[in-house]
């Protein structure tokens, strides 16, 4: 076990801004895939996506989310283009509610910071204005500020750090969809080690424009089903992923420091485990077995059985192979306890986050110990026997479980999985 | 923790073998020349240190630019020297400097689009490419990489500027391939070094070295490197050297204070006497790194700095630092600093003449925005080059 925790949360969804929302729109069940707002896509083979609602984010927006008011430095950010950039204003929006819910203070701001970002299309939104200035803004009216030509790969991490004022090291993590899951594994390492005494670590992510939709029908990854039920984990039906955006980053410090400073943590970070598929670039391995070997180092790190994984938060992407790949992994490393072990997928619901939808999934795997329900898997109905697993359907599942799995398995056969553990305050 | 290196290769602006490249640096040849691979002549910065060819033809074309796939030759090289086996206990751990806009493969989708954004889909983005997407993943030539070495144990694609220390101190495999790639000589980035005044505006007659009182910023490189890491126990005979890392940083926005240096340095080095400078060619900063080390090291320690003959270059400085120390060590020599001719009166003592040294040890400093420092110990055995 690390001695890790996690003691402040924040993210940023197709539910909303904020951790209480999401985890609102989780225990009620919802899903937010709709037909795409925030530019027209009305000719696009791919027409919805799991969008933060709003289309257009000012310094007006940005601060009253924050809430704080709109300073020199939100305008900086405004006036430099930064504001166009969706994951980074998601994540500034999710770690400053991270840095608060953790009570987080000055001692804190020496805190390292492992972020993960969407580095894959961070130019996309800019080239899209680039084109002569004006060919081509899908806000239609709006002002073109100042353009940037490039985007910085820790760009949102640079944000974050000028906003909360940290003074520890920086790490970005850029390894497609595991990517989030790795920052939190990363911190975590970083505590176990004694390297930091606080890391404020998640991803944040943004695919949902017009280059990016594009290229990724091209790819032939997302459905072409213009429903809200676009995406279906794990269903027999399923025939691919739903594209979404948002944000999620944790403060994550050692139990005895926690202790110290009086805060009840969200959870333990109890294990995690890292593989290779060594495959192929674009399909996961088809038996799964990488997969299976990063779940099981998770749960040999953190000295759990598997008949000890109370509920496991699927990847579950919704694809073709993905869902009987991570199956087939799942069984394999929990063998004759898989069968009882609910699994289930928020992808149906926010869609895929990309860089940031490991973050995401361990923001949605504690819900099991605030809100004592596991996440639904929305617009799942009928299962694939190929994915023989105890899927929960669309509705929440009651239950009191003290360990959950978390599964993020990237493009390019990058694999994570973290195992949280529930933290009772009569153990202090 | 010391881990062995057991192989190592690279690309870099003075040439594509290790032996040939140092042999050019240690002849004080600087890699600077206007740029070959497109028009700078409006640029503020014109000047570039790029690899010279193009990679090996391989059927990775299609999804990996050029830096990528110098990334895949060179991390195969080293595996292949390193003896290592593939399996469950061989890591990869990747250092990318950043993704470009790549503006000949986007100009198809946006150059048919119109102000009103209407058709956009049929205006062009239905032109994309199936591979755009694949070609764009920051993990991309990791993911294929790890495919051909069979690499299935611990795996992280880091990005930016010092991606690559923190890949060797996240080395805690068996084995681990420490990959690293990167170039500063694409358009939009020399437009924003050139803006910053991080890159020199200078022309080749009037380009100063790092550490000169006349420098005015340095030249933007290019270059891909790889080593292989293993247990020292594990290594023994077959150690090429040894390395220990450190990275820290401060919160600076732009490059980290001079005491930052300072402190990471402090907590890597065994009283080396030689050090490669971060050499950033900035008067100020390189006076202030000058006395931040000497504090570390020695007033009188051996200044070196291997980026005023290959340039900056970005995550991968690191990995070719560590490259070019061991094999001049190795040699008993050390390089110059390239075109170096007022280094103005102060802390350490720059190499101005390729010399004889006893060191078997040296520091290599990288530093990048925001606020972060690398800095590497490498040692080479004792054993007649």
């Amino acid at each position: 076990m690390s001695g890790a925790v996690i003691t402040g949360v924040g993210v940023v969804s197709a539910f909303g801004v904020g951790a209480r929302c999401f985890f609102d729109g989780l225990a009620e069940g919802r899903d937010a895939v709709r037909p795409i707002r925030s530019f027209d896509a009305s000719a696009f083979p791919v027409g919805v996506a799991g969008e933060v609602p709003v289309a257009a984010i000012d310094a007006s927006w940005m601060a009253e989310h924050l809430d704080r008011e709109a300073d020199r430095q939100l305008e900086t950010w405004a006036g430099d283009g930064i504001l166009r950039d969706r994951k980074t204003c998601f994540a500034l929006l999710a770690a400053s509610e991270a840095w608060r819910s953790a009570g987080a203070l000055e001692p804190e701001r020496g805190a390292w910071l492992s972020i993960a970002l969407g580095l894959e299309q961070g130019f996309l939104e800019d080239l899209a204005r680039v084109w002569d200035g004006r060919a081509f803004d899908w806000r239609l009216g709006a002002d073109l500020p100042r353009l940037r030509y490039r985007a910085p790969v820790d760009l949102a991490a640079e944000c974050v750090g000028q906003a909360l004022g940290l003074t520890g090291p920086t790490v970005v993590h850029a390894s497609a969809c595991a990517a989030g899951a790795l920052a939190v594994a990363h911190a975590a390492s970083l505590i176990e080690r004694g390297t930091a005494e606080v890391v404020l670590c998640g991803a944040a992510d943004s695919m949902v424009n017009p280059m990016a939709m594009g290229a990724f029908w091209r790819l032939g990854a997302p459905s072409l089903r213009r429903e809200p039920d676009a995406c279906r984990p794990f269903d027999r039906r399923r025939d691919g992923l739903a594209i979404g955006e948002g944000a999620a980053m944790f403060v994550v410090e050692s139990e005895l420091r926690a202790r110290g400073r009086g805060r009840r943590p969200f959870a333990r970070v109890l294990g995690w485990g890292s593989t290779q598929d060594a495959y192929r670039a674009t399909a996961p391995r088809p038996d799964g077995a990488a997969a299976r070997a990063a779940i099981e180092r998770c749960l040999v790190k953190a000295g759990v059985g598997a008949d000890r994984v109370g509920y496991i938060n699927a990847h579950g992407t919704g694809t073709p192979l993905n869902d009987p790949a991570e199956a087939k992994a799942i069984r394999a490393a929990l063998g004759a306890c898989a069968g009882s072990v609910p699994v289930s997928s928020i992808k149906g619901a926010v869609g895929h986050l990309m860089a940031a939808s490991g973050a995401i999934e361990i923001a949605a795997s504690l819900l099991p110990f605030e809100r004592g329900l596991l996440p639904g898997t929305a617009h799942h109905r009928e299962l694939d026997p190929e994915c023989d697993l105890d899927v929960i359907g669309p509705s929440p599942r009651p239950a009191r479980v003290d360990t959950v799995l978390s599964n993020s398995f990237g493009f390019g056969g990058q694999n994570a999985s973290v195992l949280l553990g529930r933290w009772e305050g009569d153990e202090a | 923790m010391t881990v062995a290196v057991t192989g190592w290769g690279w690309r870099t602006p003075l040439g594509a073998s290790v032996g040939e490249a140092v042999s050019r640096l240690l002849a004080g040849e600087r890699a600077a020349r206007p740029s070959a691979r497109f028009d700078t002549s409006s640029y503020r910065c014109r000047l570039g240190a790029d690899v010279a060819g193009e990679p090996a033809p391989s059927r990775h074309h299609r999804f990996v630019r050029r830096m990528g796939l110098w990334g895949m030759e060179v991390a195969r090289e080293a595996f292949a020297r390193s003896g290592c086996s593939a399996g469950d206990r061989l890591g990869l751990f990747t250092g990318v400097g950043g993704l470009r806009a790549h503006w000949d493969e986007v100009m198809p989708a946006l150059e048919g689009q119109e102000p009103d954004a209407r058709d956009a889909w049929a205006r062009g983005f239905r032109l994309l490419h199936p591979f755009w997407m694949l070609r764009y993943l920051s993990n991309n030539a990791h993911a294929l990489l790890a495919a051909e070495l069979g690499a299935r144990g611990e795996g992280v694609t880091f990005g930016g500027a010092t991606s690559a220390e923190r890949a060797l101190e996240a080395g805690v495999v068996d084995a681990a391939v420490v990959v690293a790639y990167d170039s500063l000589l694409e358009p939009e980035t020399l437009v924003e070094l050139g803006e910053r005044g991080a890159a020199t505006c200078a022309d080749l007659p009037e380009l100063r070295a790092p550490y000169d009182e006349a420098a005015c910023g340095f030249v933007p490189g290019e270059a891909a490197a790889a080593l292989v890491l293993e247990r020292s126990s594990e290594a023994q005979g077959r150690a090429l050297a040894w390395i220990d890392a450190a990275s820290g940083a401060d919160g600076e926005a732009g490059e980290p204070a001079a005491e930052t240096i300072g402190l990471v340095a402090a907590r890597v080095t065994r009283g080396e006497r030689i050090v490669d400078g971060a050499g950033r060619a900035r008067p100020p900063l390189d006076t202030a790194e000058r006395a931040a080390i000497a504090r570390v090291l020695g007033f009188d320690a051996r200044l070196l700095c291997t980026s005023s003959a290959m340039g900056q270059l970005g995550a991968a400085s690191s990995l070719v630092q560590v490259v070019a120390l061991a094999e001049c060590l190795g040699r008993r020599v050390l390089p110059p600093i390239a075109g170096l001719e007022r280094a103005p009166p102060g802390h350490l003592k720059p190499v101005v003449e390729r010399c004889h040294t006893g060191e078997l040890a040296a520091l290599a400093i990288a530093t990048g925005a925001p606020g972060v420092v690398g800095v590497v110990r490498v040692e080479v055995p004792s054993r007649s080059p």
